[in-house]
């Protein structure tokens, strides 16, 4: 893994190296035409037989891994570093389809869906803005970003099933929902927005989601999804029993164009899972932090190995 | 990275010296040495009345056998009267000829001999032992000759006698450009050896001054020969053979310096040598212990003189202490093989 650089210009320096490998070979030919004069070599030869070689090619390799590591450390390496967020906006978008009152996951789709969505509202920091989307044939906007979390609650538990299944238009919804995010107050950059869409069934009507996800894609959006509901869930509409599986391939690819995660849930404990990934993936950002210091002390101990080698090698070792 | 004192011998374990580590002056105390004398024991030929016996019977003071007075030929001064007494037939006693000495040094300056911790280099060293036995050799009529043995040729410096002829040679080995390492030639010391005995074959006193290592020679056995063991029997079939085995301290001792890269001044051999393992650094003394055993024993073998000189030590010191000794062990020690006259 190569880790980022705060100045990646300086890398250049590491172009020195070489330069320095090519130094020691020059050297260590001179070093051949001066070596230690000795008669008897016949002897010495016989009697020393082969000797441990490897401290010197050990003090060589730690002094370049050691200039390596200062190298890079002189460009500034940045580290990635979760720290929680200090505001957001989060849209909820809620599916509402008729499709949600199915009863495969225990009460029903919707009321646990509800329930879930209620404790992921409720772990969210208090600065983050919330905004519930519900989902359905013509997806609104049930509730403007807002850090009121009494508002955000009760209009969750208020929610009523409608006909149909808009994704695409719901993306869309959830956008306009951040447009209506109030400004930070000392900044200017808007905070960062996050969609949290929970389906559980294919779009059936409205645009297909793929325009809305490159809309998405293009404000730097992520949509976090979650396909909800078994595969053999079913319900009774006008008296046809029709199987509302959740169209896990379609949330899926929404969730990796937009860098969002999608998560699959089919009761109620993995729902609550569900949401607790995401909010703590919604709850943290990563961070680029230098981490020199990483860098230099690895130079130093690969130094340091360097330097007890060079002595052992040069001079007398102490006995 | 010149050192600013006078010798910096050490320098050449690094590289190769670039003059001599020692000044003509301090090769040897001439005064001191006029006292001792290296004994001879081999008999010699020459033409010169000199001071040591000769091989043939002549004018000299040393007698020999008595033989029958030949009338007309021998001269009546010279009747042994006791023998003629004895034996009722008049009897004249021989004398054997007194002969000069004639000495001729080898020294070895190939790269291995551009070496030393202590000071001076082994050739310096060897050169010092030279003049040692030049001034001890310094009689009447008696001529000093040396050798060079470089790794592609031997050199030649004519013999001549006196004590300024003495210095001119001693001046020239100092000065001869020392050898570059790795230089090119083959030359061994055996191969120089023998070209001492076929060059120079009036009888005589023969000195070698060398480290007797055998460039890449790891053999530690001393009942293998090493390759110049023939070289020095041979030599010493007709002549009183002294070899001089210059050594430093620190081919005795492998010092502790850490890890190093080694390489050898003759052959191709580099790598490095972590000096500061006690247990090889235990286990190359002892080697190198064993090594300059069996120097020592092949030497013997042969029947040559042994001085073994270190740089870190008194050579004046030490070529004394082995005269005085060689005094009651040469005439043993230099007995020539069977069917060689002395």
């Amino acid at each position: 893994m190569i880790p980022e650089f705060e100045n990646p210009e300086r890398l250049w320096t590491l172009l020195l190296l070489p330069v320095l490998v090519i130094v020691y070979l020059v050297l260590l030919r001179l070093k051949g035409r001066v070596a230690l004069r000795f008669t008897n070599t016949g002897v010495l030869n016989r009697v020393v037989g082969a000797q441990r070689r490897w401290t010197r090619h050990l003090a060589v390799a730690m002094s370049l891994a050691s200039l390596v590591a200062l190298g890079l450390a002189y460009a500034n390496p940045l580290g990635t570093e979760r720290q929680p967020r200090e505001r957001a906006t989060v849209v909820l978008v809620v599916d509402t389809s008729l499709s949600m009152s199915a009863e495969d996951v225990e009460p029903s789709r919707l009321e646990a869906a509800k329930a879930a969505a209620g404790t992921f509202v409720e772990n969210l920091p208090e600065s983050f803005n919330v905004a519930v989307v519900a989902l359905s044939g013509r997806p609104s906007i049930v509730v403007p970003p807002t850090t009121d979390r009494g508002v955000t609650q009760r209009a969750i538990a208020a929610l009523e099933l409608a006909d149909g299944t808009a994704i695409g238009d719901s993306i869309d919804a959830a956008l306009r929902a951040v447009d209506q995010a109030p400004p930070g107050e000392d900044d200017e950059e808007p905070a960062p927005a996050m969609v949290v869409l929970l389906s559980d069934g294919a779009s059936t009507e409205g645009a297909a989601p793929d325009q809305a996800v490159s809309r998405a894609k293009g404000r730097d959006i992520p949509v976090f999804t979650i396909a909800y509901g078994t595969q053999n869930g079913f319900v009774d509409i006008d008296g046809q029993r029709e199987n509302v599986a959740p169209d896990t391939a379609t949330l899926e690819r929404i969730a990796v164009e937009t860098g969002g995660r999608s998560v699959d849930a089919d009761d109620a404990e993995s729902l609550a899972t569900a949401y607790r990934q995401i909010g703590s993936v919604v709850g943290y950002e990563d961070v680029k932090k230098p981490i020199t210091a990483q860098y230099a002390f690895a130079a130093l101990g690969f130094a340091i190995v360097a330097a007890l080698g060079a002595v052992m090698m040069a001079a007398r070792w102490p006995r | 990275m010149a050192r600013p004192d006078e010798s910096g011998a050490e320098w050449s374990v690094l590289r190769p010296p670039t003059g001599p580590t020692i000044p003509l002056a301090r090769l040897a105390p001439e005064a001191a040495l006029r006292r001792l004398e290296l004994t001879i024991v081999r008999r010699l030929e020459g033409f010169l009345h000199g001071d040591h016996l000769g091989l043939l019977p002549g004018a000299g003071s040393d007698t020999n056998d008595a033989r029958v007075y030949q009338p007309g030929q021998d001269d009546v001064r010279k009747i042994d009267w006791a023998v003629t007494a004895r034996t009722t037939v008049p009897h004249v006693r021989d004398t054997m000829a007194d002969r000069e000495l004639e000495v001729w040094a080898l020294l070895d300056v190939t790269p291995s001999m551009n070496w030393g911790t202590e000071g001076v280099t082994k050739r310096d060293l060897g050169i010092a032992a030279i003049a040692t036995i030049g001034f001890l050799s310094q009689r009447m009529g008696d001529r000093f000759g040396g050798m060079m043995m470089l790794p592609d040729q031997v050199k030649r410096l004519p013999a001549r006698s006196g004590r300024t002829a003495l210095y001119g040679l001693l001046r020239k080995m100092l000065v001869e450009p020392i050898v570059p390492d790795h230089a090119p030639g083959d030359l061994e010391l055996a191969d120089g050896i023998e070209h001492m005995t076929r060059s120079q074959r009036r009888r005589g006193m023969r000195v070698i001054v060398s480290d007797f290592l055998t460039p890449g020679d790891s053999e530690l056995d001393p009942e293998v020969p090493p390759p110049w063991e023939k070289a020095v029997r041979r030599l010493a079939v007709r002549n009183q053979v002294l070899c001089v085995e210059v050594v430093d301290r620190h081919e005795l001792e492998l010092p502790d310096v850490g890890e190093m890269l080694i390489h050898d001044p003759e052959t191709s051999f580099a790598r490095y040598v972590n000096t500061s393992d006690d247990a090889a650094r235990r286990r190359m003394d002892a080697a190198t212990r064993a090594q300059r055993e069996r120097v020592r024993v092949a030497l013997r073998r042969a029947g040559a003189g042994h001085i073994q000189l270190r740089t870190d030590r008194d050579w004046v010191a030490d070529i004394a202490r082995f005269v005085l000794n060689y005094r009651r062990i040469a005439g043993m020690l230099h007995q020539p093989p069977q069917g060689v006259s002395k």
